[in-house]
């Protein structure tokens, strides 16, 4: 379990860095979805079942795919992946950055240190994070509106930028 | 530092370095503003899992959705600079150049 759990946080280092090295935004929205899978993984193997589930519906089937659609504005002709020179340099870079980085820490890590230690105070019928969001909507409802308000403002903030013709962002189009 | 906030921090300082060296997309500076979002994410869940606070539950999720609020804005400003300027390049967002 240990070894699992080493995998994944490796996995989702380099999955960072093959976005931040800034290869063409294809390779670097397909980056951003190995993050995202391998960080769900994570959270289950901490307990946190329906927060990975939220993080997958939400941020990979809603806010990625419309990423993904709009990776169609930054087509060009010859897109560089990772085997590219410039982006290779940024990828070892940062990858000996976070070797140095870790090596200051590793010496303190012990074998108990990876997998956190499931306590079963109690048996209980919610689990601990189902319940904790539950909270979202008796105690914390008041900042639940103050979200929706902010999304819904959003919504026409985006409306407005977009809008052409006359008024907003794209004038002549 | 433990292993896990380790790799945490650092998903989101080497998201942080990548949004300040982006070279030409538009798009990559905003995507690697994402990957920082999702390290934030899994840093609020796994606090709250971790210190077995389950109040702290909310925290990530309202982070989500205001972070889908910024996300939302920034592509609708990407698809206003495709839209003028041509292409998402910031060689085109040349308004300051001297």
């Amino acid at each position: 379990m240990a070894y699992i759990m080493l995998t994944l946080l490796i996995g989702m280092v380099l999955g960072v860095i093959s976005v931040a090295s800034n290869p063409s935004p294809y390779f670097a929205a397909l980056g951003l979805v190995l993050v995202a899978g391998v960080g769900c993984v994570v959270l289950m193997g901490h307990g946190g079942s329906f927060l990975s589930l939220v993080l997958f519906l939400i941020y990979l089937g809603g806010m990625l795919v419309v990423f993904a659609y709009c990776v169609a504005l930054a087509a060009e002709p010859y897109p560089e992946a990772w085997g590219e020179w410039s982006v290779l340099g940024s990828v070892l870079g940062y990858l000996l950055l976070v070797v140095g980085a870790g090596s200051w820490f590793w010496g303190g890590w012990y074998e108990g240190m990876w997998v956190p230690v499931d306590e079963l105070i109690e048996f209980s019928v919610v689990a601990a994070d189902s319940g904790g969001v539950a909270l979202m909507y008796s105690l914390g409802g008041g900042l639940l509106v103050v979200s929706a308000w902010v999304l819904l403002l959003t919504l026409l903030v985006v409306l407005e930028l977009t809008r052409g013709l006359a008024r907003g962002a794209l004038r002549a189009v | 530092m433990t292993p896990t906030h380790f790799t945490i921090s650092s998903a989101f300082l080497l998201g942080m370095m990548g949004l300040a060296f982006h070279r030409t997309h538009l798009l990559s500076a905003l995507l690697c503003l994402e990957a920082m979002m999702l390290a934030l994410f899994i840093a609020l869940s796994l606090w709250s899992l971790q210190l077995d606070a389950t109040g702290c539950s909310t925290a990530p999720m309202l982070m989500l959705a205001f972070s889908a609020c910024e996300a939302s804005a920034g592509l609708a400003l990407l698809v206003a600079t495709a839209r003028t300027h041509g292409t998402d390049h910031m060689q085109a967002l040349n308004l300051l150049q001297c």
